[in-house]
């Protein structure tokens, strides 16, 4: 690595930090505020989420007698993988911030670590809820993963890669021409993947506490304080770096093909924009249908592998 | 004994290894007997284990190969050995599962003195099966290991159960033995009469494609039944559970791999390769066990068998690295060949690192609580911090989460995959057999966390669901030894992946028969630094995973927010009850292991096809219950459709031998005349 790539590399991984952080609360609150616009509410301000992490950051914690170390550091271990998620995929630029040390599997993978964290943690203090809600997110997303490596199994086998950096410089050279069937068919199977990994309508409702419908929140039932803090501050960074592996896989225009001040500016900016609009389609889907029942999960998220699949047949067959 | 090529630094040593780890196990096996000496037997095979393992590590480091051939006085046939990098490779699978299962018996009386001397042996009849050149020793060590094994898994005072699962795993075994006998004599007859592996290899060119299929459809079975591949797995789930915990570690650690190792020697390594037919299907094998596997195992509560279900899936996911190695490599894309191959090894050691330690922490849970049965378990963790933290290692590393071992072999078979998905010389239907394998490996790695999730949350977390539960206790020093080296090594192998897996990949090549450097060009083979692995799926681009530093990024970050949160106030937490609608919580309140499968067991009813029987009664004339009773199963469907099916069709083919058999002098009298004259006949 020369000089100019560790300066380079240390620059995007300092804005990408910083940003994607600083971002992640915005998002989640865009996505509240339109929701409640759709519905005839005046909604939060877009501070309130920045609000609610301070708050729970500066209360002391209220444990649970049964629970021990798991619940303590669990929250920890989630963000920790989330944040060295965001670092391994493109943001402002056409290569991840930390480019060549892992892939998107690696992404994926940080992502099942971030979840087998919370899912123990909620069995830890031996709460009914916590045990719903682990058992039935540990189920959505083992029927969403299919479909989630798959969609990105198309881009990489059309890439010849797996790196993320150079899926979207592919994509950026090859522009338009790309979005052809088997690209869109993936690009759908991933948007249903967001919904899923991010606990949207018709999956799981992001406000609920009523105990026959929760996922996540179910989860998050027993932690209070600074876990909870963490633990809602990882989910809000979740949504911000699956957008960012949206874009980078399947839209990747925009972002900065050269290492100069000028294209990373606007790069990050498109970037920025194009998860806004992501955050916009969540919210439009959670305030225009009704939440599925857990019994449909396996027809939705199944429609998700099978679009995948269809798209990495059409493009496995048809080279 | 002979070292090629000599000269190597250390190599000289290996056969004194060799020949070490031998002598101890059989001492090994003498001090058991011996009464006041048996305490030394399991430390003695600790010894003779971990020597193996170092003759594992100097075949892979110095590329050297021993050779040893003996025994002639027998008159028919001699034992002869060849340790090359393969047999090196699975030697270090071997010799962490054994030295960790006997390490943690260390102490320990066992069941009885037979079971206490066959152990040993049992690990040196797998030494010599890693090592076997011909097909008398490796026939020689592979129904030792089969016979030794099943005598340690029934015992000697044994429940009908317990020996009915012997009786089933005995049956599979001969069967899988009969089919590889059948492929060795087809193979023999092919080179001249000849039992030597080297001479099959060198024939295997010219035999009939016919034969040569035959032979690899017949070995393929014999050694997928070993492995416990679907449709061939119905011993597994019933032998590995009863058995002892060392015994299972070593079984599922070890034995089974002997199928992949045979499956690779043979298949690969001395025929050359197979028709894409059979690669698909091993491929299609492969995934099929993955994703049943795992679905099973989500779905038991007994931690044993939850255990040996994840063992099938595992053996899935390492055939499905040998499959697509198969596929790559008859179309000539060999480097591909060679990542796809040192995918399945290094997923073979991973898995007998992480389930050992597996099976040993569930020995740990059976020593403290007497019980196997998750639903009855909880809050463990509190009375053994040990054993939790060993578990939840080997949890997190076999549900192949970064920076663990599991992850790196699971990327590497995600590679080949890409790799056979995207290359432009396999057929259509190859590839696209290729693309579908990628999505059962995504649902098997997220089905496993699910699985892992439950067994260690509902096993160590929240509060003891039954007295026993509550007054466990922590297991003895040895094991907690063992379970923590095997703890460090999942997580050593997953950081040190760049380094193992350019070992592995050296052993792939040599395996395959390809020149000692990699072509580079046509893109392909997993190239490892100290730091990193990288794949390059096709020529030109390539991928990397680099294991330190995403384990330091892991670390640092998880570090911070650690820190960050202990600074912002040094006060002690607060600690309530658990909130449970405002009443006293209770045991019972928690999610069983049964109720956090609920959701997967109906997503996938179709498969799984779960049946569910709730029988309440009443107190006469009130509406108010006296007893409920619930039952509820899965349906084992591969088992009903082709395994039942086929056991029938067994049991109606030996009524029709019984009838030939009848017993009289005269019918037998009346059979050779028969004979004879039909000889007579064929022979003018």
């Amino acid at each position: 690595m020369s000089g100019s790539d560790v300066a380079t590399t240390v620059f995007l991984t300092q804005l990408q930090l910083v940003t994607f952080l600083v971002f992640a609360p915005f998002l989640a609150a865009t996505i509240r505020i339109t929701k409640a616009r759709l519905q005839s509410r005046r909604g939060p301000g877009v501070l309130q989420p920045y609000r609610d992490l301070a708050k729970w950051w500066g209360k002391l914690p209220v444990e649970s007698n049964a629970s021990g170390p798991v619940a303590r550091y669990a929250p920890a271990f989630m963000l920790g993988a989330i944040v060295t998620a965001a670092l391994l995929v493109p943001g402002a630029a056409a290569r991840a911030p930390l480019a060549g040390w892992g892939d998107l599997l690696v992404v994926v993978g940080l992502f099942a670590t971030a979840r087998f964290a919370i899912a123990l943690a909620a069995l830890d203090s031996g709460s009914a809820f916590g045990g719903m809600g682990s058992s039935r997110d540990v189920a959505i997303s083992a029927l969403a993963e299919p479909g989630l490596v798959l969609a990105l199994a198309g881009v990489a086998v059309a890439a010849g890669s797996t790196d993320l950096g150079t899926i979207s410089a592919f994509g950026i050279i090859h522009g338009v021409g790309l979005l052809g069937p088997a690209h869109l068919l993936a690009a759908a199977a991933f948007g249903i993947v967001i919904i899923a990994e991010t606990g949207h309508y018709p999956v799981d409702n992001p406000e609920t506490h009523l105990e026959l419908t929760m996922v996540h929140e179910g989860m998050l039932l027993e932690a209070s304080g600074r876990s909870l803090a963490t633990l809602v501050f990882a989910s809000e960074l979740k949504l911000v770096v699956l957008a960012a592996l949206f874009s980078a896989a399947f839209f990747p225009f925009g972002a900065a093909t050269e290492m100069a001040p000028g294209p990373i500016a606007l790069g990050l900016v498109v970037g920025l924009g194009k998860m806004l609009v992501i955050g916009q389609g969540l919210a439009l889907i959670d305030a225009t249908i009704a939440k599925a029942r857990i019994m449909a999960m396996p027809d939705f998220l199944g429609l998700a592998s099978l679009l995948a699949l269809t798209g990495l047949g059409i493009r496995v067959l048809m080279p | 004994m002979i070292v090629t090529p000599g000269g190597a630094v250390g190599a000289d040593l290996l056969p004194i290894l060799w020949v070490a780890a031998i002598g101890i196990f059989l001492a090994a096996a003498v001090t058991a007997v011996v009464p006041r000496l048996s305490q030394a037997s399991p430390a003695l095979s600790t010894a003779a284990a971990l020597l193996s393992l170092g003759l594992g590590c100097g075949l892979l480091l110095t590329g050297a190969s021993i050779s040893w051939s003996g025994w002639h006085a027998l008159g028919f046939a001699t034992i002869a050995v060849h340790y090359d990098g393969l047999s090196g490779a699975f030697l270090i699978a071997f010799g962490f599962s054994a030295a960790a299962a006997s390490l943690s018996v260390v102490g320990e009386q066992p069941r009885s003195r037979a079971e206490g001397a066959a152990f040993p042996l049992f690990l040196g009849s797998i030494l010599l099966v890693l090592g076997a050149s011909n097909a008398f020793a490796f026939l020689l060590a592979w129904e030792s290991m089969a016979l030794l094994s099943a005598f340690l898994v029934v015992g000697l005072r044994a429940t009908r159960d317990v020996v009915s699962a012997g009786n089933l795993y005995l049956a599979m075994t001969h069967v899988a033995t009969a089919s590889i006998l059948i492929g060795f004599a087809l193979l023999a007859a092919g080179s001249g009469g000849s039992i030597d592996f080297s001479a099959w290899h060198l024939a295997a060119p010219a035999l009939s494609p016919v034969t040569r299929d035959l032979v690899l459809v017949l070995v393929t079975i014999g050694f997928a039944t070993k492995a416990g591949a679907m449709p061939f797995h119905s011993w597994l789930p019933r032998a590995h559970p009863v058995a002892p915990s060392h015994i299972s570690a070593v079984m599922s650690g070890a034995m089974i791999k002997t199928g992949i190792y045979g499956l690779i020697r043979l298949a690969i390594d001395i025929v050359g390769g197979s028709p894409d037919w059979l690669a698909l299907l091993i491929l299609a094998i492969g995934a099929v066990s993955a994703v049943m596997g795992v679905l099973y195992a989500v779905m038991q509560h007994d931690i044993k068998r939850l255990l040996a279900f994840h063992s099938i899936e595992n053996i899935g996911i390492i055939l499905i690295g040998v499959g697509s190695a198969l596929l790559l490599n008859a179309k000539g894309a060999t480097e591909l060949a060679a990542l796809a191959l040192t995918a399945a090894i290094f997923h073979s050691i991973n898995h007998a690192v992480f389930k050992s330690l597996l099976f040993l922490g569930a020995g740990a849970v059976i020593h403290a609580t007497g019980l196997h049965d998750l639903n009855h378990l909880g809050g463990l963790g509190r009375k053994m911090p040990v054993t939790m933290l060993a578990f939840g290692i080997g949890a997190v590393a076999i549900s192949g989460l970064p920076p663990f071992n599991g992850f790196a072999s699971e990327w590497l078979t995600f590679q080949g995959l890409f790799g056979a998905a995207g290359s432009g010389v396999l057929a259509p239907i190859s590839r696209f057999g290729a693309a579908a394998a990628i999505g059962a490996l995504a649902l098997t790695a997220a089905l496993a966390v699910a699985c892992f999730v439950k067994a260690t949350g509902v096993t160590f977390l929240g509060l003891p669901r039954t007295a026993a539960a509550a007054a466990a206790h922590e297991t003895t020093m040895p094991a907690r030894v063992a379970m923590a080296v095997l703890a460090a090594a999942c997580l050593v192998l997953g950081l040190a992946a760049g380094p193992v897996a350019a070992a592995l990949t050296t052993v792939a090549r040599s395996t395959l028969h390809l020149g000692a450097t990699a072509g580079g060009a046509a893109g392909g083979a997993a190239v490892g630094s100290v730091a990193s692995v990288t794949a390059t799926p096709q020529a030109g681009t390539a991928a990397t995973y680099a294991a330190l530093v995403v384990g330091l990024l892991l670390a640092v970050a998880i570090g911070v927010i650690v820190v960050a949160a202990a600074a912002r106030s040094r006060a002690a937490a607060r600690r309530v009850d658990t909130w449970t609608c405002g009443i006293a919580p209770k045991p019972a309140f928690q999610y069983t292991a049964t109720s956090y499968s609920k959701p997967i067991r109906l997503f996938f009813r179709r498969i799984l096809v779960p049946e569910r029987e709730v029988r309440v009664e009443y107190h006469p004339g009130t509406a108010f219950p006296s007893s409920i009773r619930y039952r509820s199963e899965i349906t084992l469907l591969l088992e009903d459709r082709i395994l039942r099916p086929a056991h029938r069709l067994g049991i109606s083919g030996a009524d029709v031998a019984r009838k030939l058999q009848g017993g009289a002098i005269q019918l037998y009298v009346a059979y050779i005349v028969i004979a004879v004259l039909a000889l007579l006949i064929w022979a003018r």
